[in-house]
């Protein structure tokens, strides 16, 4: 296919499913710029790995795949982030005084906890929250089922008394 | 939040983020250069492979060639020079053939791994030159006291020993300043990949 062409079908389905990177964005970042920056990284990998891509898993499986190794391996964090220690002491002030049921402010909260976990429990976390196959997390990841499952369960207990200190 | 199951639907119900792009956004960014870490190891390790030889173009090369043949060194040193050409093309090839496999596509463990990997390529070449730096600064220092022009100059009570622990340990130093600086630029670029790869790898989950 014509390189224009390819970037436009490229673009398209980006466009269609770019809340998937815009959840991983979220997770991995703790501002706007950040935020955009990793966006346009990810961006950018996904589309030198597209000519390559052959539809033998879903599109939105091998951008998850592509937005992981981004966020986790490929992306360095410009100086201006916070540090997660700061935004978990947020976490827990904002809990304190401002916590109400509403569903923006439950998942902002959400957010914030998942920003204060490690890297690969940020991913564990999202692909939980996904309702992803242990199966699809092993190769995501590239570990064993057994070793995803101690991982998660982790993750998941870390997660819950983040939320419910 | 007591529920953690409870979040699914929370998170399935979450609305468009607040940052959305179009496609021509989307376009533009396709022509933007990346700024990945890989890019940078690229452009760092291609700067370590070239710089520790760049020393040769600020060298004068006929008093070099006169120093050589002064102490008989010439053989030698076309010796050393040879096996360093053969093993500077071996070290990058290596370092090409793994950089290659370095694909986003790949799982995670696998590209920290591969990342790792193509960084310890450039590790062990900067052991092999503090190496071959260490062992030709001792056969220049072993040459050179004993030529008979040195001999002759030294004056009566000069201790050997002394001048031999001196140069060893100018030696040494020279080159564990130049070990230092590599050893922060390399954990300076990896210490992110490698706590996650080990966060992946921990043999106790297995």
């Amino acid at each position: 296919m014509v390189t224009k062409e390819l970037e436009q079908k490229f673009a398209k389905e980006l466009e269609q499913h770019q809340s998937i990177i815009h959840k991983v964005c979220r997770s991995y970042t703790n501002n706007e710029a950040a935020h955009k920056d990793l966006f346009q990284e990810i961006t950018i990998q996904l589309w030198k790995a597209y000519p390559k891509f052959r539809g033998e898993s879903k599109f939105s499986t091998w951008m998850y795949r592509v937005a992981f190794n981004t966020a986790i391996s490929l992306y360095r964090k410009k100086k201006r982030n916070v540090e997660t220690t700061q935004i978990y002491d947020n976490l827990k002030e904002l809990e304190y005084h401002d916590y109400d049921d509403s569903i923006d402010k439950q998942l902002k909260l959400l957010y914030k906890a998942i920003y204060s976990l490690n890297d690969i429990e940020k991913a564990l976390a999202l692909m939980y929250l996904e309702d992803k196959s242990y199966k699809e997390i092993s190769k995501t990841l590239g570990i064993s089922e057994v070793n995803a499952r101690v991982k998660m369960n982790r993750t998941k207990t870390k997660l819950k008394n983040i939320l419910n200190p | 939040m007591e529920n953690l199951d409870s979040l699914k639907d929370l998170w399935k119900n979450q609305g468009e983020s607040k940052i959305r792009y179009s496609q021509d956004d989307i376009h533009k960014m396709v022509q933007q250069k990346s700024s990945s870490i890989v890019k940078w190891i690229l452009i760092i390790s291609l700067l370590e492979f070239i710089l520790p030889n760049l020393i040769f173009l600020f060298t004068d090369f006929e008093s070099t060639r006169k120093f050589f043949e002064e102490y008989g060194l010439s053989n030698t040193m076309n010796i050393y020079s040879a096996v360093h050409i053969v093993v500077i093309i071996a070290f990058i090839y290596l370092f090409y053939k793994n950089y290659r496999n370095i694909s986003a596509e790949s799982s995670v463990k696998i590209l920290l791994a591969n990342i790792i990997k193509t960084r310890r390529t450039v590790k062990y070449y900067i052991y092999y030159n503090l190496t071959i730096m260490g062992i030709i600064g001792l056969h220049m220092f072993y040459a050179a006291y004993n030529s008979v022009s040195f001999q002759h100059n030294l004056e009566a009570g000069s201790s050997m020993l002394m001048i031999w622990v001196v140069s060893i340990v100018l030696l040494c130093l020279a080159l564990l300043i130049f070990w230092l600086f590599y050893k922060i630029l390399y954990g300076f670029f990896l210490r992110k990949l490698k706590r996650n790869y080990a966060a992946l790898s921990n043999r106790d989950d297995l």
